[in-house]
């Protein structure tokens, strides 16, 4: 590589880490005028030896391009545990919107920008992570926006279920091994019940003629959903015996989540195998469906909370 | 030395350097006169951390700048301000009023 080659090289990737142009041109005009003076001055020419020892000594160009950036942040310091919080929050109301999406089967318009198209589970689990993203790079804008400007704004807070530095770790203690021990039994109980008259439900619960709620084949789906869910929170409360990881709190409301969607997306009408005035099933159908979103929207803040521990305990180590 | 101990004497000199570069500026000079300059005074100053002083000073309208040709090279001469001899005399101000209570803490200590 030519001398100057090498020269320019360096100062391009300074350049790199820059911003404005006619700024960066003369901060490169300034380094280059020092470097090839330097070079003369005391190794006695300008060749490539000689640059190469000027440039090692000046720093590597990441390291120089900061000293030049010290003092702007994209977001101010005291902003940052805005930026966290904030997400978390507007991530928690976009993940209950999409529960919506997939339990009315319909897109929708939340003024006045949030477009919730019609999902199927699949495709909200493929959406969350975008809408992680956006709501991630609104707040970033808003609070690189107030940085710019200077002004001390004052932001507000908002708290959902705990706020962060009130809360305790979770400590592995006597409570999970007894609701370990009651999940165990009543999953147990649940198993046996369907294996023996392949449903959960029931319209009278006799051992010699019991009368089913649901007929069979849905029968069978929602009570292996409601089985899940309650492996789900059996195996959850196992594993935290042994370990306080949040991540266990993180995968239980994921599989939660996911198996109520599941639920939500089964038809009630034609499923009852008990005689039902038809103009009272959706009723009974939007009373489920209420009941399983207030569980889902629960089970939401519950998973943005343990990130949101997650986060904050990775910031602080 | 411990990254510490590093950390309380970057913020120590950070001080220093503004002070001793408005000082050596109250005559015209470019970046590399001075770093000899300080050199010779018995003091290193890291190019990488004297440019974008140099920087920050001229936008805050404490020195100002000019491009130069001299010899075959162009140069970015610096010189003081009315403001920055302002602020000079403030920070020099500072540092004797500094200077004497640790004198005086010194000389305390030692008699204890």
């Amino acid at each position: 590589m030519p001398v100057s080659d090498k020269l320019e090289a360096y100062l391009e990737d300074i350049g790199h880490y820059l911003s404005g142009r006619a700024e960066r041109e003369e901060i490169l005009a300034e380094i280059r005028s020092h470097i090839l003076e330097k070079a003369e001055q005391e190794h006695g020419d300008a060749a490539a030896a000689s640059l190469e020892k000027v440039i090692s000594t000046y720093g590597p160009p990441r390291r120089v391009a900061e000293k030049y950036l010290e003092g702007r942040s994209v977001i101010a310091p005291a902003y940052n545990r805005y930026l966290f919080r904030y997400t978390a929050f507007l991530f928690a109301v976009h993940l209950a919107l999409t529960v919506l999406a997939v339990a009315v089967k319909k897109s929708f318009i939340v003024f006045p920008f949030v477009f919730m198209p019609r999902l199927d589970i699949m495709e909200a689990l493929m959406y969350l992570p975008t809408a992680f993203l956006a709501d991630l790079g609104l707040v970033t804008l808003i609070l690189t926006l107030i940085t710019r400007s200077g002004k001390d704004v004052k932001l507000p807070w908002p708290r959902f279920a705990v706020d962060l530095d009130e809360v305790k770790p979770t400590k592995r203690s006597v409570r999970n091994i007894v609701g370990f021990a009651v999940m165990l039994a009543v999953t147990a109980f649940g198993l046996s019940v369907f294996l023996k008259y392949g449903t959960l439900f029931f319209a009278r619960f006799d051992l010699d003629a019991p009368r089913l709620l649901f007929a069979a084949g849905p029968g069978r789906r929602i009570s292996l959903l409601v089985l899940g869910l309650l492996a789900a929170a059996t195996v959850g409360l196992f594993v935290k015996i042994f370990t306080a990881s949040r991540w266990t709190n993180v995968a239980g409301n994921v599989a939660a989540l996911v198996l109520l969607s599941l639920l939500l997306r089964q038809p009630l009408d034609g499923a009852l195998a008990v005689p039902v005035p038809a103009k009272l099933i959706p009723k009974i159908e939007l009373a489920l469906v209420l009941t399983l979103l207030v569980i889902a929207a629960n089970l939401a803040v519950d998973l943005v909370k343990n990130l949101v521990l997650l986060g904050w305990k990775k910031r602080r180590v | 030395m411990d990254p510490e101990t590093v950390n309380f004497e970057t913020e120590m000199n950070r001080g220093f350097v503004q002070i001793l570069v408005l000082s050596l500026l109250q005559k015209d000079a470019y970046g590399y006169a001075m770093v000899r300059r300080i050199r010779d005074l018995g003091y290193e100053v890291e190019e990488n951390t004297l440019y974008p002083l140099l920087r920050r000073l001229e936008k805050n309208g404490w020195v100002k700048s000019k491009w130069e040709v001299s010899g075959d090279r162009p140069r970015k001469f610096y010189a003081i301000t009315g403001a920055g001899r302002k602020l000079l005399a403030a920070l020099l101000g500072l540092w004797r009023k500094q200077n004497d209570i640790l004198k005086f803490l010194t000389k305390e200590n030692a008699s204890v």
